[in-house]
Parts: structure tokens; C-alpha cells; sequence
């Protein structure tokens, strides 16, 4: 069962990814609501995977990805962007994000994208 | 038990979060207007929260709330990035809390199972044009950037080759092409593509691929989705491991794969390779520009966020988790089920009269936990007023702004807690208070000097606990309530029940509370509306708390409202009159006694007095009054009970007391309410006997 933590300011698309998640057989071990407590929690739990919003308070998500991947550079980190952040999922691509789901995501893409990386 | 609290949770999280986005929205924008100036800070928190909601409506296929989110977030993304120095804040505040209006209309709407079918179309077009207006204004910086932007990079190329420093030996190599297709709506294919790219940089020094120039995103994504993305990469590895390497490609359709000769030629139109190769110019640095904004902002906040940061662990927020409301309330009903069912063991008749030395020790165990129990419950129920009090920065501000007022606001003690319940009821009565204050109360800025009074005038909201009970004070330095008025328009609408001369002060002030009253002649936008002091009052009792009103002429108004914490549990005094019983919350109870004869007076028109310490207080007969047949009726057989509310004493005479118990208040039956006008009852209860008594409205029987 892959462990994931998921990232995201929104208490909404936090509750949308985790129903996606546990009903396909993930664990959600964590949730974090700004870049910074990811980060914590990263280091804490060590999940196997992290959905990462982009836009957030305190600590963005960019700036989490790269945190989080200089101090495991294994880490794989799914960045969770809107429409019209295109320059976002680069950077983040570019900075070592594995894959990226677009908002609205449908229940398969998320699956997808995290059964694949 | 029913699955009615797990429907849709999700669309409950929605409609919570926006909420409170919204008034987080609010808030901002207020304070920024106050200040004429939108700190970056403020647009940061505009931008991000009109992102979340636009987001969160998205998914939940809410598209007028989405579109207009977005609309208000490119607006702010504009703002962000170019810093207007020219900024109309006060128009800009009015677009965006049109914009506010409008998401909370619609999240209304589904709120109550409607569909949200808003038509926010104009006001797209209004928060476009205002970007338009707002872009014009500063042409000078943003004209280059925008040619910059247009300017095509290598427009007509249609490959793109990377080329490392380390020269590689051609013989070892394998070139292989792949033709990749997305699935139809994975959306972004051209950062999918560039997902791969990357990818393959750490396989290969040599990729080309078609569409090259992928960043630009309307171009590219068509490209790919017509004709698929084809990359032509020279690797060492062998045709398996590329083979695998693309087939796992995540939302991969189709993979066409090929190996090519080994002398291909890749370099066509070889370029140097730059590092990322295809950002424009341009938009790397925008981006870079907001990176460092946003490490700027982090910095700064977290050196200030520090100090208390370090107290706290880390999993705070964890521990704290939202729960319905509808459950919150099913608890409670249960918690006084059990309260009820305790009282029922443990005051059981079949244990009267019997040595139960064992059982009592149990139910006092018991009733100490069911005790700790209902606090807690009561406890989470409890919601701090600052959300209420907040919201009426609000009111005050486009009322203030229509009416040509200057107002500020003072808020005390905004954490003080209520019942969920009640604060649900309080919002609407306490917006009135406040449009009332602002719109009769306090006058235009001239006038103000005139009276020799400072420009601005004053509205203190303060809210403190007293007892069992939360007073809620809304005080203006307006011009106060003028008597003579009162009592003139009073007597016009026919609403005098005495003499203008027997009335005190406070009868007066009351008379506005009455229905059909309303003193000013034309009726403005805000406080007519057809809802006069007489609706507030009676959402106030129907919390069962009240309303006072005091004034100074020329000195302003002061109007109080004391509120229940609490709903739903009292300590209440069981009484007994006949065959009835009763109940009076104890909190009003200020003393009970066997009365003497010889106390009694009679006044000319042959009510009831009795004196007590040199006082007279007014009798009532409970019997009398709720017409019930009893044999005790002289004085000195029953008990008087005397009750305090309001500054206002009566004696109330009831057969007997039958001791102090914690009571669930319910409603009185719906059929019993249309049956009859039940007129001084609040509510009733059952006692651990089973039977069931009347909870007595004090408030209507002092009055």
C-alpha cells in the first residue's frame, strides 16, 4: 500500500484527493496545508508519495519541492496545478517533480498519475 | 444508524471553506480599502483565495462561481506581478466585493439545494474591462513586456536538439523515435511532454522532438493532440529499456516506437543548447521575479511567525478536525436523552422509600460523568462571536459609503462564545442594530461638528458573559432617541397603552420596540426594508433572550442584548400546582418562601401585593394564570417564589416545589402551538418520573 501525504492549502482538495486516494488503496499518512508543515511532515513520515499543491501560503509549493527534494532527492512528488500554470509545472518538472495532475482532476488521472510514478 | 451525515461531505467542505474564504476576502479588502492601499500581502491572500475557489468550484462543477473566481484571479495575478502605482482602490474594493456577493449568492443557494444558475457574465466583462482600464494606465511598463512576450523565439523551427559537453561516440549509440499520444483529457499535454523531455535527459545527450517550442502552450497543445508528440532521442541503452521507458509515460495512449539507423541525423537544425532550452526570456524571469517574492514573503513571515511557532508542536493543526453541524446536534439531543434517562433511574419510583446505600454511590458516579458529558458537548457547541462581529465591518462600510457617513467601528470582546445555535439567530437581529445605528443614529459629518462633536461617529460592539447569560451592548455617540418624537408617532399609530405623562424614560425608548413602529419618514435602502426593532426583538426572544434600549438626546444610543449561552440544557426549579407541574430556570429564581397572611395587600383594583423587606412586589397565582384546578390556595398552604428578570420582580404563588433539577428544554409540540397561543410557556421537559412539565417563560411573566 503506498504511503502519501498530501499537500494543499484547500481543506477541500485536501478531503477530494484523500477520498480518491483511500477508496483506490492508498494510505493518506498526512496532510499538510502550506509548504512548510509538508516539509515537517516529510521528514516525519516519509511517505512514498506527495501530492503538492502549487499556490500556497508560507511556503509554496516550488519552494517545498525543492526543500523536500534536496533533503531526499528519491523523493516523488506529484505537484497538483490549475489551468494556466504552466510555467509553474516546468519549474517544478525542471526541479525534479515526477508527474503533475491539473485541477479539476478526474478520480482515474489521480490514480493514474500516482499508480505510475 | 442513518448514513445522512456521510452525503456529500465533500460538497459541506466546499460550501464551509468558501464561506470562510469569502470572509476572509472580505476582511482584507475592508481594511485595505480603509487604508486606500492594497499591501502586497493583501494581493497575495486576494490571488490565493480567489485561486482555491476557483479550484474548489471546478471540481465541484460549479462554473459561474469558477469563471468569475478566475477572472478576479488574473486581475490579481496582474496586479501582483505589474504593481500598479495608479490603483482607484475604492473601485477596485466595490468590483471585487460585487464579485464576493455573487459566489456567496450562489454558495447560498446551494446551501438551501438550489441550483446555482448566477449569471456572472457582466461582471466578468466589468472585472475584464477593469483589467483593461488598469493595463492601459501603465502602459509604459508593461508595453515592453508585452512585445517582449509576443516576440516569437525561433518561430518557424519545428526541432530542437540538446547537445552536452561530453562528445559522444556514435558508433555505441541507438537512435529510436517515438510518436506519443496523450489521452484525450489529461490536460497540459505540452508539460507532459516536457515531463518527458526531462526525463530523458538523464538517459541521453541527443533528443529532438516535435512540436519543439512546447512551452507555448496553445500552439504546442494542439500539435500534440493532433498529431501526437515525437521525440527522436540517440541513447546507449538498449531498444527494450527505451521501449519501457516511454510506455511508461503516466496518461499515455498510444506509443508508436521505432528504431532508427544509427547515422541518423539528428542535427538538422542544431542549435546550442541552453539550459532550460525553451523558456522564453521573458517569462523566466517573471517567474524567477515571483519565486523571490514569494521566498522574500516567507522569509519575513517565518521570522515573525517564529517565536510562537516554537511552543506549539508540529502537529497542531492535525489535532483539530471539523465536524458537521447536524451531528454536533444530533449529540446534543442524545447527551439530553440522557440526561433525561438518568433522572428517570435514578428518580424511579420503584426505588422510593428503599435503603440503596450501593445504588447511590453508582449514580452519583454517574452523574458526575453525564454532567462532564454535557459540558463538553456544550463546550464544542460553543463558537466565539468575532466571526459575527466581523461581518459588520462590512455592513458598516457600504453603509457608511451609500449614506455618506463617516463611521468607524469598535469591536470589544469579539472572543466571548455562544451556542452555534444562537449565533445563528443573533446575525440578522445584530446587522439591524448596526444599519439602525448608522442610518438613525448617527449624523452626517456636518452635523457632527455642528453639535460639536468629533467628524467620525462611533459604534462599540462589545459582547461580555454574565452568568448563565451573553450581553451583547451596541452603543452609538449618535444623536439618541428623541422622547417627544417617539411618543408623537407613537400616538399616531395608535400604539400608547398609557398616559404620556405616567410613561418612565425606559417605557418610552420600549415603545419602538413595538410592531408598527418606525420613526423615520422615508424609508431608506438599509433600515427600512419593511423589518423594524419589533422583528429584532422578537428573533431575540425566540432565543430567549431580551432587548433593552436606553438613550441620551444628543449623546447617542445604547442597546442591549442579553442572550442564553445556551439552548438547549437549564437548571430549572420543578414546581407543582394541582396536577401540573412547571418549571423555572433557577437562574431567575431569587429567593422562594411560605408567605404569612397577614402580608398580603390588595391594591384599589383588587390585584394582589405582597410586602417583603418594605418592598411591594406584584402576585401572581400560577393556578390563576394557566387555569388549573387546585384545593391549595390560601397563602399559607403553598410557596411564593419570587423572579428577577430584567430589573423587574414579580411573586409567583405555585402549590410547591419539588427540588432543582437539570432539564432539556424541547419545543412545545407544533400542534399544541397552532392550537393554542401558548402564552408564557417557553418550552417543556419531562422530569425523571416521566411526566412532563411546563417550562415558564419568565421573561413574559414579569412584563
Amino acid at each position: 500500500m503506498k504511503r502519501v501525504l498530501i499537500v494543499d492549502d484547500a481543506a477541500f482538495m485536501r478531503m477530494a484527493i484523500r477520498n480518491i486516494l483511500v477508496k483506490h488503496d492508498f494510505e493518506v499518512v498526512a496532510e499538510a496545508e502550506n509548504g512548510a508543515v509538508a516539509l515537517s511532515k516529510y521528514i516525519e513520515m516519509k511517505p512514498d508519495i506527495v501530492t503538492m499543491d502549487i499556490t500556497m501560503p508560507e511556503m509554496t509549493g516550488l519552494e517545498a519541492l525543492k526543500a523536500i527534494r534536496a533533503i531526499d532527492p528519491e523523493a516523488k512528488i506529484v505537484m497538483v496545478s490549475a489551468m494556466g500554470q504552466e510555467q509553474m509545472v516546468m519549474e517544478a518538472i525542471t526541479n525534479g517533480a515526477k508527474s503533475f495532475i491539473v485541477k479539476p482532476f478526474k478520480e482515474d488521472h489521480v490514480v493514474q498519475t500516482l499508480n505510475r510514478v | 444508524m442513518s448514513n445522512q451525515f456521510t452525503n456529500e461531505p465533500l460538497l459541506d467542505m466546499f460550501l464551509f471553506e468558501t464561506s470562510q474564504l469569502l470572509e476572509q476576502l472580505e476582511q482584507a479588502i475592508i481594511s485595505s480599502e480603509k487604508e486606500s492601499d492594497f499591501s502586497d500581502e493583501a494581493i497575495n491572500l486576494i490571488f490565493r483565495i480567489m485561486h482555491t475557489i476557483k479550484g474548489s468550484a471546478s471540481m465541484m462543477l460549479f462554473d459561474n462561481i469558477a469563471r468569475l473566481a478566475h477572472s478576479i484571479e488574473d486581475l490579481f495575478f496582474y496586479i501582483r506581478k505589474e504593481k500598479p502605482s495608479n490603483m482607484d482602490c475604492s473601485s477596485l474594493s466595490d468590483l471585487i466585493l460585487e464579485g464576493v456577493d455573487f459566489i456567496k449568492v450562489e454558495v447560498d443557494k446551494i446551501k438551501d439545494n438550489l441550483q446555482a444558475d448566477g449569471n456572472a457574465n457582466s461582471l466578468i466583462q466589468m472585472i475584464i474591462d477593469h483589467l483593461a482600464q488598469l493595463k492601459q494606465n501603465n502602459q509604459p511598463v508593461s508595453l515592453a513586456i508585452t512585445m517582449e512576450d509576443e516576440l516569437p523565439l525561433q518561430p518557424k523551427k519545428q526541432q530542437y536538439y540538446i547537445r552536452q559537453v561530453v562528445t559522444q561516440e556514435v558508433e555505441h549509440t541507438n537512435v529510436y523515435k517515438a510518436i506519443i499520444h496523450f489521452e484525450e483529457d489529461c490536460e497540459m499535454e505540452n508539460m507532459r511532454a516536457y515531463t518527458v523531455i526531462h526525463n530523458l535527459k538523464d538517459i541521453s545527450n541527443e533528443v529532438t522532438y516535435i512540436p519543439a517550442n512546447i512551452i507555448d502552450s496553445d500552439e504546442s497543445v494542439s500539435i500534440i493532440r493532433r498529431d501526437g508528440f515525437q521525440v527522436v532521442v540517440r541513447t546507449e541503452l538498449s531498444t527494450e529499456k527505451m521501449y519501457e521507458f516511454f510506455s511508461q509515460t503516466i496518461f499515455l495512449k498510444d506509443l508508436e516506437f521505432f528504431q532508427l539507423e544509427s547515422d541518423y541525423e539528428m542535427n538538422e537544425s542544431i542549435v546550442e543548447s541552453v539550459k532550460p532550452p525553451f523558456i522564453k526570456e521573458s517569462n523566466a524571469s517573471i517567474i524567477l521575479e515571483a519565486i523571490k517574492e514569494t521566498t522574500d514573503h516567507i522569509v519575513h513571515k517565518e521570522h515573525t511567525d517564529r517565536t510562537e511557532k516554537e511552543v506549539i508542536p508540529s502537529n497542531v493543526a492535525q489535532s483539530i478536525i471539523s465536524v458537521s453541524v447536524p451531528k454536533l446536534d444530533k449529540l446534543m439531543d442524545l447527551v439530553g436523552e440522557m440526561v433525561i434517562a438518568e433522572a428517570m433511574v435514578i428518580e424511579n419510583p420503584d426505588l422510593k422509600g428503599i435503603q440503596l446505600v450501593n445504588f447511590k454511590k453508582a449514580a452519583r458516579q454517574l452523574n458526575k460523568i453525564t454532567t462532564e458529558i454535557q459540558d463538553m458537548v456544550m463546550s464544542i457547541r460553543m463558537v466565539p462571536l468575532s466571526a459575527t462581529f466581523v461581518k459588520m465591518h462590512r455592513v458598516l462600510r457600504d453603509m457608511s459609503k451609500k449614506l455618506e457617513r463617516e463611521v468607524t467601528l469598535d469591536i470589544i470582546g469579539e472572543e466571548t462564545e455562544v451556542d452555534k445555535n444562537i449565533i445563528e439567530h443573533i446575525s440578522d437581529p445584530l446587522m439591524h442594530l448596526v444599519r439602525n445605528s448608522i442610518d438613525h443614529g448617527i449624523e452626517s459629518p456636518e452635523e457632527r461638528v455642528a453639535a460639536g462633536k468629533s467628524r467620525a461617529g462611533t459604534i462599540i460592539l462589545e459582547a461580555k458573559n454574565a452568568g448563565s447569560d451573553v450581553v451583547i451592548i451596541v452603543r452609538d455617540d449618535g444623536k439618541g432617541l428623541n422622547k417627544a418624537k417617539i411618543l408623537k408617532k407613537a400616538s399616531e399609530n395608535d400604539l400608547l397603552y398609557k398616559n404620556e405623562e405616567d410613561m418612565t424614560e425606559k417605557e418610552i425608548f420600549n415603545l419602538i420596540l413595538l410592531p408598527g413602529f418606525s420613526t423615520k419618514e422615508a424609508v431608506t435602502e438599509f433600515s427600512g426594508r419593511g423589518v423594524g426593532m419589533d422583528v429584532v426583538r422578537k428573533n431575540i426572544e425566540a432565543v430567549g433572550g431580551t432587548l433593552s434600549v436606553d438613550s441620551i438626546e444628543g449623546r447617542g444610543t445604547v442597546i442591549t442584548l442579553k442572550i442564553p449561552l445556551t439552548l438547549a440544557i437549564i437548571d430549572g426549579m420543578n414546581i407543582k400546582v394541582g396536577k401540573s407541574r412547571y418549571t423555572i430556570p433557577t437562574i431567575a429564581i431569587k429567593e422562594s418562601f411560605r408567605p404569612k397572611n397577614e402580608d398580603i395587600i390588595q391594591d384599589p383594583d383588587g390585584n394582589e401585593m405582597i410586602m417583603v423587606r418594605g418592598k411591594c412586589y406584584l402576585v401572581k397565582r400560577l393556578h390563576e394564570l394557566f387555569k388549573v384546578s387546585t384545593e391549595i390556595k390560601k397563602f399559607s398552604e403553598g410557596i411564593m417564589l419570587m423572579i428577577e428578570q430584567d430589573d423587574q420582580t414579580v411573586c409567583v404563588f405555585a402549590d410547591a416545589l419539588l427540588g432543582q433539577q437539570q432539564v432539556v428544554v424541547k419545543a412545545l409540540p407544533q400542534y399544541i402551538q397552532n392550537f393554542k397561543k401558548m402564552l408564557g410557556l417557553a418550552g417543556c421537559t419531562l422530569l425523571g418520573d416521566g411526566s412532563i412539565s411546563l417550562i415558564i417563560d419568565v421573561a413574559r411573566l414579569v412584563h
